[in-house]
């Protein structure tokens, strides 16, 4: 109901930093008439030091005493895109790294940090598994312990594994089943990919919920969950040297594995417009459509994010204007870049007002995208995307949990951490003509693939 | 499991029982646990660093000429800044024929202000990547803006146009309440959204708490911009509103733009307070099943009258809260509900602290056959609060909890000066977040016990399910009767 999202938690996902320390900034300003440049600043980020253990386990740390605040993350290298007899199991098995290891019963990681305050959470993609632990700097060893006893020694049992399973079922029912929205985007991913496994919901299908066992969860740890697969990431109030030795001492001994097994990564060419229709009880109907679009670390990713802002962002982007305030056809509508590792697509999504039909905003969306790529943007929209793009960067570096978020997802997309700097002066290398061209180049009309979500015929009746 | 598994001692002997390999999938090959150490779970916690919320040296509570309340807390950290103006003033106390006033004049005061129109004012702050937004709660009104600190003169003057000069266009009008209507219907499609409305009405139907927020179709369809503009004159105020801003900013040149801006603001009648929520609602058992057949998982609330902000019992009622609902997994019914019987994704409880007494509300949901014993167990657990009230180890537990997660929710500037200005909008004293550990930590187990019995109600509750009708009644009726709504 409000402004379209701003990118800023997709940003993040490519974002950037530096191991050049000290490295200044300059954010060079839009020519768009008010604003004025930036001012120089140091990326955070720029401090990080890479250390690899003897396993291979990976240690980004970002040692800032700003606050009294630490974020510990392990980013594991695998999700729903590595799943291959079982949908879902890499979710369903991150949940089952809170259900005890040898020494603690399920749900203690959990309860122990709770009770100091901290936050403990984790989640799933197509490409990484998350997990992280928000605390004040003096729980950190207890971090460190707790983190290598489920690494070391994680226990699954049959009672345990079959009360979880209830829950990511209900997870699968809250989010997928019975949300309309989430029903758009798991059919769009299942017709946009016909082979790749990004087609999977990332949370499982209801079947193989229903029958992964203790043994295929083993498995599955054995296979992925080996030191030379994590990366640690901490960033914020704590000594280098000091939690350097306690990874070392706690984490040293984890194993790692010579094989990780990875799944073939071929989409055959889309040759030709793909649709599907969802029915499901809804006052307002759901447009849900994605083009394929280069994996992260394309060189026509900033092109597509701009291009994602111009369409997106606030209310005088494209999609706002036409959409939502001169037809008052839609809620609200999006389009944007999503890229993921291994294969990316550009997103649609509009939510239709109440008794608009849907054939109408699907028109005046894809009208709005074929017009940017046959008759190109204004040097004014590209410089207030950029604008934009440099502040949602700026803005994402203020927590603990931000910066190690933004140098682990470096380090497992880009195998590095990318500069601040880099990340902005691709951006502002960006033309109209660039924006244009990635835009005739990746949207094109019979490579759509539409979804809507719209009453069944008997209750519209 | 027993959710007293997890403190110290009893950790220790649960891992002497369980930590035996051949358990069913224990996994092999792997390096053995350190030797003779005593894990850092079974050592009691460090003693803890509360850092001062506040640093006083960047703090600086200013007030202009014309009485205007002005809160700046200085973060040289990044190149970017947020601004606001809060009135002590919300949904609240608007009329409950005209509920979602407040929201609708929220909305069109974005659109359109001074000399801009909607798209011209919408155009100065894309143009600069910055955000404006504005936007009620039940009890204030709060009108901001954030972007680089470059751009602080021209995003100040826009603050002052939103504030002071809304245009309240009737094109414009038109065009937020035909949003506004639509985004209501719109949020009918979404099952959560329909068990909290339908637990508002239950408890205070004729009353203003009884409505969403945004109000509901039939009063929304009333709403004109004269009524807006009558709403704004009344709410911001100098007396009624505090100024703030947090990040990269000068303190002594915000003063003076402050000065200029706001300092010729002349006072105006400020509109009442709305009237107080009924202080016990129901009064007996009600059950209220939505029906939409089409779900394969009900969504669930059971609640009650609960507190107002300003509350005397309010820290004891936290930490109550914690170690019932909102306590994540170390909450009572966290650890029944999911983590031990695996019938929900999520559960937990809340308060609503508004200046009058909102809801207590037990929210969860689970697969339609579950129904039934998710609310018995609901029931269970609220009657054990007052049966089995926490002793010291659990209290300690949410004690942590809660004075931890104060320290980690306020590590930005910007989530402290909201914070500061959250106590001046209940009029609460300026030091409350500096003494707040302090009180959590004074809590004895015996003022938790005493206030149980008149916070929980497990004997008068309103109990609201949406879901399919005909597989829930016959779950629900064992409890009360069972009254069935349309959507």
């Amino acid at each position: 109901m409000k402004r379209p999202p701003r990118l800023r938690e997709r940003l993040l996902r490519t974002g950037s930093s530096g191991v050049l320390s000290g490295l200044m900034l300059l954010l060079v300003a839009s020519s768009a008439a008010r604003s004025e440049p930036a001012p120089s600043f140091e990326d955070p980020a720029a401090r990080t030091r890479t250390t690899v253990l003897e396993n291979g386990l990976t240690v980004l740390t970002l040692e800032d005493h700003t606050t009294p605040v630490v974020s510990f993350q392990i980013w594991v290298q695998v999700g729903s895109g590595d799943e291959a007899r079982w949908t879902g199991i890499a979710h369903l098995f991150e949940h089952m790294m809170f259900r005890g290891s040898e020494r603690l019963p399920p749900e203690a990681h959990g309860r122990l940090i709770g009770e100091r305050g901290g936050r403990v959470n984790a989640f799933t993609s197509r490409d990484v598994t998350v997990y992280f632990d928000d605390v004040t700097s003096e729980h950190l060893p207890l971090v460190v312990e707790l983190e290598a006893e489920r690494l070391r020694s994680l226990d699954i049992s049959e009672e345990s594994l079959e009360s979880e399973r209830q829950v990511v079922i209900e997870e699968r029912r809250l989010r997928s089943e019975d949300d309309p929205q989430g029903r758009a985007f798991e059919n769009l991913l299942a017709l946009a990919f016909q082979a790749h496994p990004y087609r999977i919901p990332t949370v499982g299908w209801m079947s193989d919920l229903e029958k992964i066992g203790v043994e295929e969860c083993n498995e599955f740890f054995r296979d992925y969950y080996a030191a030379n697969n994590l990366v640690v990431a901490v960033a914020g109030d704590f000594d280098t040297e000091e939690l350097l030795a306690l990874i070392r001492k706690h984490m040293g001994p984890l194993r790692s594995s010579d094989h990780i097994a990875r799944n073939p990564q071929l989409e055959p060419e889309q040759r030709g417009e793909r649709r599907a229709v969802v029915h499901f009880d809804v006052r307002a109907p759901i447009l849900a459509a994605a083009w394929h679009a280069p994996p992260t670390g394309h060189e026509d990713g900033a092109a597509l994010d701009v291009l994602s802002s111009v369409l997106s962002s606030g209310r005088t982007s494209r999609l706002y204007r036409t959409l939502v305030y001169d037809e008052q056809a839609a809620l609200g509508a999006s389009g944007a870049y999503w890229e993921l590792m291994r294969a990316g697509l550009f997103y649609a999504f509009a939510i239709a007002r109440p008794g608009v039909d849907i054939g109408r905003v699907e028109s005046l969306f894809f009208g709005e995208v074929d017009r940017i790529a046959t008759e190109g943007v204004t040097q004014a929209e590209v410089d207030k995307a950029k604008r934009t793009l440099e502040v949602d960067l700026i803005e994402g570096l203020g927590t603990a949990h931000a910066l190690a978020s933004r140098i682990g997802r470096d380090m497992v997309s880009f195998g590095r951490i990318r500069p601040l700097e880099e990340r902005l002066s691709e951006i502002r290398s960006v033309t109209p003509e660039d924006v244009q061209r990635v835009a005739a180049t990746w949207l094109k009309p019979e490579k759509r693939n539409v979804v809507h979500v719209t009453q069944p015929p008997e209750a519209s009746q | 499991m027993s959710r007293k598994l997890a403190s110290f001692g009893m950790v220790a002997a649960a891992a002497l029982g369980l930590g035996c390999a051949g358990l069913p999938g224990s996994l092999s090959g792997e390096a053995p646990a350190p030797a003779a150490e005593i894990p850092a779970w079974e050592k009691p916690p460090p003693p803890p660093r509360d850092a001062p919320v506040v640093d006083a040296t960047k703090l600086h509570r200013m007030e202009l000429s014309n009485g205007l309340k002005l809160i700046v807390l200085e973060d040289r950290r990044l190149p970017r800044f947020d601004l606001g103006i809060t009135a002590r003033r919300g949904a609240s106390d608007e009329p409950v024929e005209h509920a979602g006033l407040a929201s609708y004049t929220a909305h069109l005061m974005e659109r359109g202000a001074g000399e801009r129109t909607a798209l011209e004012l919408a155009a100065v702050v894309d143009d600069l990547g910055a955000s404006l937004s504005v936007a009620s709660t039940w009890d204030s009104f709060n009108a901001a803006v954030s972007g680089l600190s470059v751009d602080v003169e021209t995003l100040f003057g826009v603050l002052a146009d939103v504030v002071l000069r809304p245009r309240f266009d009737a094109d414009e009008a038109e065009r937020v309440r035909a949003e506004h209507l639509a985004g209501l219907e719109r949020a009918k499609d979404e099952p959560e959204n329909l068990v909290r409305w339908a637990l508002y009405r239950a408890l205070y139907d004729g009353h203003r708490y009884g409505l969403p927020i945004e109000g509901s179709s039939e009063s929304v369809a009333g709403l004109t911009p004269e009524l807006a503009r009558d709403f704004h004159a009344s709410v911001f105020t100098p007396s009624n509103a505090i100024l703030f801003a947090a990040g990269d900013v000068d303190p002594a040149a915000l003063k003076r733009r402050a000065e200029a801006a706001f300092g010729a603001w002349s006072a105006g009648e400020t509109l009442p307070v709305g009237p107080p929520a009924p202080a016990r609602t129901p009064e007996a058992v009600r059950i209220i099943v939505v029906d939409r057949p089409d779900l394969g998982q009900s969504q669930i609330a059971v609640g009650h009258e609960g507190i107002a902000r300003a509350d005397e019992r309010r820290i004891a009622v936290q930490l109550l809260n914690t170690v019932l609902g909102s306590g994540g997994f170390s909450s009572r019914l966290m650890g029944r509900v999911r983590a031990d019987e695996g019938l929900t994704y999520g559960i937990g409880s809340s308060f609503g602290e508004r200046r009058s007494a909102g809801p207590f509300a037990v929210r969860t949901f689970t697969r339609v056959a579950e129904t039934g014993r998710v609310v018995a167990l609901i029931l269970e657990e609220m009657r054990r609060m007052i049966d089995d009230p926490p002793d010291e180890i659990e209290l300690g537990k949410a004690q942590g909890l809660r004075t931890g997660s104060f320290g980690l929710g306020l590590e930005t500037s910007g989530a402290v000066a909201s914070s500061l200005v959250a106590l001046d909008v209940y009029g609460l004293p300026e030091d409350s977040l500096d003494t707040y550990r302090g009180r959590i930590r004074a809590t004895k187990p015996t003022d938790v016990a005493s206030i149980a019995p008149d916070l929980l109600h497990p004997e008068r509750v309103a109990i609201v399910v949406v879901g399919p009708a005909d597989a829930l009644r016959p779950q629900l009726e064992g409890l009360g009767p069972v009254e069935v709504v349309q959507p």
